[in-house]
């Protein structure tokens, strides 16, 4: 019987011809079977007395060949820093693992300025589907958008879209968020500080970060005051770097010299503020500190409380997938706890998933030296953020007896009862909350 | 405020400062005899992904002479271009700088830097091919010297790097002004035709300093990743090895000064974050952390101006090529 390759771009089509020419040796009934060319089998089936003549050719035409879709990727640092890229460069691996059919290119540290030549350069290879890495290749990738609307791209850390109506359709804004994670982290720092003062060595203060440290110090003040009955104390200094080992070294070991901090938390790409706290530790002094971006309790095994880490791989997948199958529709996710996790519902407390990897955003380990009763508390408050039935920026993140506002470092009231911080409050977050010394930088 | 606060800096500066401080000694001898070495930065560099490289695989002792090595090699191409083939040092020691960026972070790459382990050290467990991080020199505090105030947590409560960096500084200074090769390397600096006509080997001069400050830039290097901050990123010398060139300046070329120096900028850097505690420059900590690159620009710039040169003595042969016939 013929078989015919549902794809005739192979060249191996049958032509009338040859078909013929077979069906010629059937003595009886040869000008049916040819009338009905390709259905010819299940014609002869029901008429067993020519089956019995018809000569059977059998052409297995090859697979189906599907082209792998081309993606490229623009990277801001180096894949070896350890931090920001190479956590890209994970999730794209990630990603190509479980797709399979896909092509995936990258060019990495690439200068802001320099992004457009990256993108034509990406283009020019036939890439697809291009990801840009950085905030500041936001305006270069929506313009390259406008100027090849046959190709596809994502831009992480941004807010223009064709979702959000800044940006032509084939843009989508993509970015794994940390602040529920960083109130976790709080919630560890307060459960486990002696001197009641907590730090952070902050990159830049733009909102990102700023949402993230009050994140931080929330959680620890829930902790501490449901401990202790007494105020938190936060202090913080800025890097003005993303990549910055040495200066956040000089920073951690300033907040813990003088200012007697205990409890370290940073954005900063390299473990370099979890490795201070380890040598602390050496020297039989109290400081703990947190995995960033990555599990890194390799460089601090004893000062390791837990810590924020991102997978961005279910979200490039998720993106291959639309590509592959043109079923693109831009998007602008903002993944949270919860996101891209099999099973996104509140799990008891003995069951929860808190310190597994899962999803997009997730805890990294969490270290046994915390009170157990803090920990089912940071497990019971991440089962409730999977749905959204816990979010930090509200009274009950604040404040255990669910009485006091969260205020900024002039006493104005910014979150009150019955409130929670949305999109907007979130992404122009541009105030402190009490209980950090030092002011936001201007 | 108590004077508590001052111990933790002043440790921290001399922790930092000591990168400063080598990287000085070689330059300054090259310096003294004529050539600029603005290869610093790079060599530094591969200093640093060397000894990362070597440490994980041998231990820390010979983690420092290999950087040393590869350091004279780099020392002998920097000679090479600019005493025999008489290039311009500032194109060539840019060229360096970018050589030494590129190869550091290429051999201390995930991938390649896992080969080169397996290669050097096959029994290795897996997690040291993978980790990024080299184990920090111990710290040895000097017992009873430790206790003194002040001067015993800045001096004498660090590794044995620190220690050895700061007693080679007046080996050197000792070196440079008290010996006749040290006399030899000033007035090859000074004077290349002079001190040709009375004998001394302009070039083999000048490649010996060039070679030792390769070495010992590789060293500074080394110490930055092995004494002070154990996390391999590229790029990790941030721009310290420009900042030792201008440290130089304000040191007038001597190798004790050079101690104060380098202090110096260890402190503003330490300060940056210290101060942002202490409630100065807590609202603009950008102007903070842009003092040591201020300092040395101005430094740099001002050693532009012919006068200045002059009036602190400057070596007058300072990146001119010598061409015996002239």
């Amino acid at each position: 019987m013929f078989k015919y390759a549902s794809d005739m771009d192979n060249g191996r089509k049958i032509s009338r011809r040859e078909f013929l020419g077979v069906t010629k040796t059937a003595t009886i009934g040869g000008i049916i079977a040819a009338g009905i060319a390709g259905g010819a089998a299940g014609y002869l089936a029901r008429m067993p007395e020519i089956k019995e003549v018809t000569k059977t050719v059998t052409i297995t035409p090859p697979p189906a060949k599907l082209m792998p879709t081309k993606v490229g990727y623009v990277y801001v640092g180096p894949v070896g820093d350890y931090g920001w890229s190479y956590g890209h460069d994970r999730g794209r691996k990630w990603a190509d693992e479980r797709f399979k059919n896909i092509e995936s290119s990258y060019i990495e540290s690439v200068p802001e300025p320099e992004v457009t030549p990256a993108i034509e350069s990406l283009v020019a290879k036939g890439c697809e589907l291009i990801i840009t890495t950085s905030f500041g290749f936001m305006d270069a990738t929506a313009e390259a958008a406008e100027k090849y609307p046959d190709k596809y791209f994502v831009h992480i850390s941004g807010y223009r879209s064709g979702a959000a109506g800044n940006a032509s359709q084939n843009m989508s804004a993509a970015f794994a968020e940390f602040y529920q994670l960083y109130y976790l982290c709080g919630l560890a720092a307060g459960a486990v500080t002696q001197t009641g003062v907590i730090g952070y060595v902050g990159a830049y203060p733009i909102p990102e970060v700023v949402r993230h440290i009050n994140a931080y110090v929330l959680g620890a003040q829930y902790a501490y005051k449901k401990r202790t009955g007494k105020n938190i104390k936060a202090h913080v200094t800025w890097l003005f770097s993303w990549v910055a080992p040495e200066q956040a070294r000089l920073a951690a070991s300033a907040l813990i010299d003088e200012k007697n901090c205990d409890v370290l938390n940073y954005t900063e790409d390299t473990p370099a503020v979890l490795m201070v706290a380890e040598e602390y530790q050496k020297k039989n002094m109290k400081v703990w500190s947190f995995s960033h971006y990555s599990d890194m309790r390799e460089y601090g095994p004893t000062a390791h409380l837990t810590g924020p880490v991102a997978n961005w791989g279910p979200i490039y997948l998720d993106f291959y997938r639309m590509v592959a199958t043109k079923t693109w529709q831009s998007v602008d996710i903002w993944a949270r706890v919860g996101d891209y996790m099999p099973w996104r519902w509140k799990q008891l407390v003995e069951k929860s998933t808190a310190g597994k990897e899962e999803g997009t955003v997730y805890l990294a380990p969490i270290n046994p030296v915390i009170p157990d009763d803090y920990v089912s508390l940071i497990k019971k408050r991440y089962e409730e953020m999977k749905e959204y039935l816990f979010e930090p920026f509200t009274v009950e993140g604040h404040d255990p007896d669910g009485k006091e506002p969260i205020r900024d470092q002039d006493g104005n009231v910014r979150i009150g009862f019955g409130e929670r911080a949305d999109r907007n409050a979130l992404w122009s977050m541009d105030w402190l909350v009490e209980y950090i010394e030092e002011p936001l930088p201007k | 405020m108590s004077i508590e606060w001052i111990e933790p800096v002043l440790a921290s500066t001399t922790s930092i400062g000591v990168v400063y401080l080598l990287g000085s000694l070689g330059e300054i001898y090259a310096e003294r005899s004529g050539v600029l070495n603005l290869g610093l930065e790079g060599i530094m560099a591969i200093g640093a992904a060397i000894s990362f490289i070597i440490t994980i695989a041998w231990g820390h002792a010979l983690a420092f002479l290999v950087a040393s090595v590869f350091g004279m090699l780099m020392g002998f191409l920097l000679a090479f271009f600019t005493v025999s083939l008489r290039l311009n040092q500032i194109a060539v020691g840019l060229a360096i700088t970018m050589l030494g960026s590129g190869l550091s972070g290429f051999i201390a790459f995930p991938t390649t830097r896992k080969t080169i382990l397996q290669f050097l050290n096959p029994e290795l467990p897996s997690t040291a091919l993978e980790i990024q991080s080299a184990p920090m020199l111990p710290s040895v505090p000097l017992p009873f010297l430790k206790e003194i105030p002040i001067v015993g947590p800045m001096f004498f409560n660090h590794n044995i790097a620190v220690y050895i960096a700061l007693m080679l500084a007046p080996m050197m200074w000792f070196l440079l002004f008290r010996t006749s090769i040290g006399l030899k390397i000033r007035s090859v600096g000074e004077n290349p035709g002079m001190a040709d006509a009375l004998g001394i080997n302009v070039f083999r001069i000048r490649y010996f300093t060039c070679m030792l400050s390769g070495v010992f830039s590789a060293l500074a290097g080394a110490y930055l990743m092995l004494g002070f901050q154990p996390f391999w990123i590229e790029g990790m010398t941030g721009g310290r090895g420009f900042i030792t060139l201008s440290l130089i300046i304000l040191s007038t070329w001597s190798p004790l000064r050079a101690i104060f120096g380098s202090l110096l900028f260890g402190g503003i850097e330490v300060l940056q974050y210290r101060l942002q505690l202490f409630g100065l420059g807590a609202t603009s900590p950008q102007f903070v952390l842009m003092l040591p690159y201020a300092i040395a620009v101005i430094t740099l710039s001002l050693l532009s101006l012919e006068s200045f040169r002059k009036r602190i003595s400057a070596p007058a042969a300072l990146a001119k090529p010598y061409y015996r016939e002239e």
